[in-house]
């Protein structure tokens, strides 16, 4: 890498480096998505073809935009060699364009900047947040499923699961088998952060390595999923998570719990016959429970599903249907759904998300936690004696 | 960000204790009660003995009933009005005393002499058994020593920072309580507060009798800060005064349907009897202050059962 870069030889760079500047760059990077459209300009009304998406070359990820790029041969995955982008910035991170003064060509797999695992920065799960890459981390997997999905026509397999380190744990997806089991301990190289349903996810695509490790300071995958329930201030405070664990009181509901209507389509729940997306459906009758669980610290919103809300109600939605039919007054289950819930002590495990109003949480486990009274008590009064003096 | 208030386990005589305020600006802005023993109160939870609820107001489109829970500890006012028609439901539902929960919203009601009175409303409530009730006295408890424990530590190191006690699992929230009690009650004895916490915890382990139900009138709570001066005794033509206003009370009191006075109309009947509004005005505040006559709602009069 030349010291001092001249106009004339523009210098080579991994995009992680790329700055907005006048002086010209190179690199080589993959396309990782792109668009094709044709935008209409001011001037004389003429329509130019315009390219544009995210390149990458492992060490970060750029938007791009391609004015009168080539008519075929360009597409998702192909790698290019960039002579004198222009390099902006838009909202604090680089994006280049590449016009007439530009000169883009395809370019091999072996042209793409060869990355030693050393080179990425080791990160902690917990200061990990989307749209980090180019990054390794140490990580235990607490579990791991396989699930096909359909990405168009195609049907793939997708991987998910938990990862975690002594910092914290974080939910992942696999778009390629790694042979990840439940337990192992890894280094993850050259994954890449997204938010998925309001939850950060780490994402593991081709370019990604995994390593096993021999040993490593990690915690076991049990001591994740059995973790202690923490204070809800300090889950207020830190946003949730993929795997928190809290233990409270149900104070209230929130509308809509009890008995609900969703579109059979695409289970949103249906407000007046009409689904947001779907437009006048039947709705199938479900239940749920918008459960305010607080432990005087802080309060946390559990959403819980029907399983779970059946088990809480000591009912079933075949019995609440029967009732509704005899006294047709939804409130009134509503009512009751409250009178069996209000006062239960609950210790919730799943995964949180935080948004203007809070941390809500998706369960994976609801357990009762009513305290033993006899114990509690003697341990108040050795609390309360030893504090007398 | 503002996230939903928690809901603050406290006894009944944390809140009896509480006489501080602090009113947020703004709009849909919360109100919250300052305690001494270091909670900053907007939403409570209680755990005690519900004595059965009494319709309160005679407006019957704006239906208000009012109950009281008692704790080892003390009692306090539970109402709930057409604005939370679940709760007032439950509110009415209870015919005899029996061990419930509350979750309600603190609300501090300030007479004119300044005495404070502190009702809570309820949000959702539930009759349970014992053993639940004993439960959330047991985290009652816990949680009260814990803000204790805060309290002391923070008076003892008046420049522990909300970082570094935060950082060993103490709620920012309960720091930033904790330093605003010893601001408003700089000196505050909490020690007969903390040993009446023993009631409590016999409670919890059973070996306390559940509490009795409350006494069934509900009246303020007087409480002064400072002895109201002495006055000279009143003069024929006061006596004459108050005769007058307690007549009129007992008439507009006999005539309404919840025995209530309304202080509005009981005012406008003693002016036309010739007593002018401001010298009205301090007749009844005379009445009021002595004892004789008490005013449980906003603008509810009557007299008191047990004058002084």
């Amino acid at each position: 890498m030349p010291a001092t870069p001249t106009p004339a030889a523009p210098r080579e760079v991994r995009l992680r480096d790329l700055r907005p500047s006048d002086a010209p760059v190179e690199f080589v990077a993959r396309i990782v998505t792109c668009q094709r459209r044709e935008v209409t300009r001011k001037s004389d009304g003429s329509r130019r073809p315009l390219l544009s998406g995210l390149l990458s070359d492992g060490t970060a990820t750029v938007r791009f935009s391609w004015w009168d790029p080539p008519r075929e041969g360009v597409e998702r995955g192909t790698v290019i060699r960039a002579v004198a982008p222009e390099v902006g910035e838009f909202r604090g991170r680089p994006e280049v364009t590449f016009t007439w003064r530009s000169r883009v060509g395809p370019a091999s797999e072996a042209e793409l900047p060869h990355l030693d695992p050393a080179e990425f920065p080791r990160r902690s799960l917990r200061d990990l947040h989307p749209p980090d890459e180019g990054f390794r981390v140490e990580v235990r997997v607490v579990r791991v499923a396989e699930r096909a999905v359909s990405v168009g026509e195609e049907r793939r397999v997708v991987f998910e699961g938990l990862l975690a380190d002594r910092s914290g744990a974080l939910s992942f997806s696999a778009w390629s088998d790694f042979r990840l089991r439940a337990g192992d301990a890894v280094e993850v190289t050259g994954g890449y952060l997204r938010s998925f349903r309001g939850a950060s996810q780490l994402v593991l695509d081709e370019r990604t390595t995994v390593r096993r490790l021999e040993q490593a300071d990690l915690p076991e995958a049990g001591e994740v999923l059995d973790a202690p329930p923490r204070s809800m201030a300090r889950v207020e405070d830190e946003g949730g998570g993929a795997s928190v664990s809290v233990e409270g009181r149900v104070v209230g509901l929130l509308p809509p719990s009890g008995l609900v209507y969703r579109c059979p389509q695409c289970r949103r729940s249906v407000q007046a016959g009409v689904c947001r997306v779907h437009g006048a459906v039947t709705g199938e009758a479900d239940l749920r429970a918008r459960i305010v669980l607080d432990d005087g610290t802080g309060a946390v919103t559990i959403n819980a599903g029907r399983a779970d809300t059946e088990t809480l109600w000591g009912t079933t939605l075949e019995a609440v249907r029967a009732r509704l039919r005899e006294q047709p007054d939804p409130s009134v289950l509503e009512s009751e759904l409250l009178e069996a819930l209000l006062g239960r002590r609950l210790r919730v495990r799943g995964t949180g998300s935080k948004d203007d109003f809070g941390v809500t949480i998706t369960p994976e486990q609801i357990d009762s936690a009513e305290l033993d009274l006899e114990s509690t008590a003697e341990q108040l009064s050795a609390r309360f004696g030893s504090a007398r003096r | 960000m503002s996230f939903r208030e928690p809901a603050w386990r406290v006894t009944t005589r944390e809140l009896e204790a509480s006489t501080e305020e602090e009113r947020g600006s703004g709009e849909r802005a919360a109100s919250y009660l300052l305690s001494p023993f270091g909670g900053r109160l907007n939403r409570v939870l209680v755990a005690g003995t519900l004595s059965p609820a009494e319709a309160v107001g005679r407006d019957e489109s704006q239906p208000f009933w009012r109950a009281r829970l008692t704790d080892p500890t003390g009692s306090v006012a539970v109402t709930a009005g057409s604005f939370q028609p679940r709760a007032m439901a439950q509110l009415r539902a209870v015919t005899d005393p029996r061990p419930a929960l509350v979750v309600g919203k603190v609300h501090l009601y300030r007479g004119r002499d300044g005495t404070g009175y502190v009702s809570l409303r309820a949000e959702a409530l539930r009759s349970v058994p014992e053993s639940e009730e004993r439960a959330v006295l047991a985290e009652v408890v816990a949680q009260t020593l814990d803000r204790l424990d805060l309290l002391e530590r923070l008076a003892a190191s008046p420049g522990a920072s909300e970082e570094s006690l935060a950082s060993d699992g103490t709620p920012r929230l309960w720091v930033r309580a904790a330093l605003e009690s010893l601001r408003r009650y700089p000196s505050f004895d909490r020690a007969p507060f903390r040993a009446g916490l023993a009631a409590v915890i016999r409670r919890v382990g059973g070996t306390a009798s559940v509490v009795p139900p409350p006494p069934p009138a509900p009246t303020v709570r007087v409480r002064r800060d400072v002895p109201p001066p002495t006055r000279t005794p009143p003069s024929a033509a006061e006596r004459a005064e108050e005769a007058l206003v307690l007549d009129l009370l007992d008439q507009v009191a006999e005539a309404s349907l919840d025995n209530y006075a309304d202080r509005r109309e009981l005012l406008a009947r003693v002016s036309s009897q010739g007593l002018g509004g401001s010298r009205a005005e301090e007749v009844l505040t005379r009445l009021e202050e002595d004892g004789v006559v008490e005013e449980p709602i906003v603008g509810k009069l009557r007299l008191s059962e047990r004058p002084s």
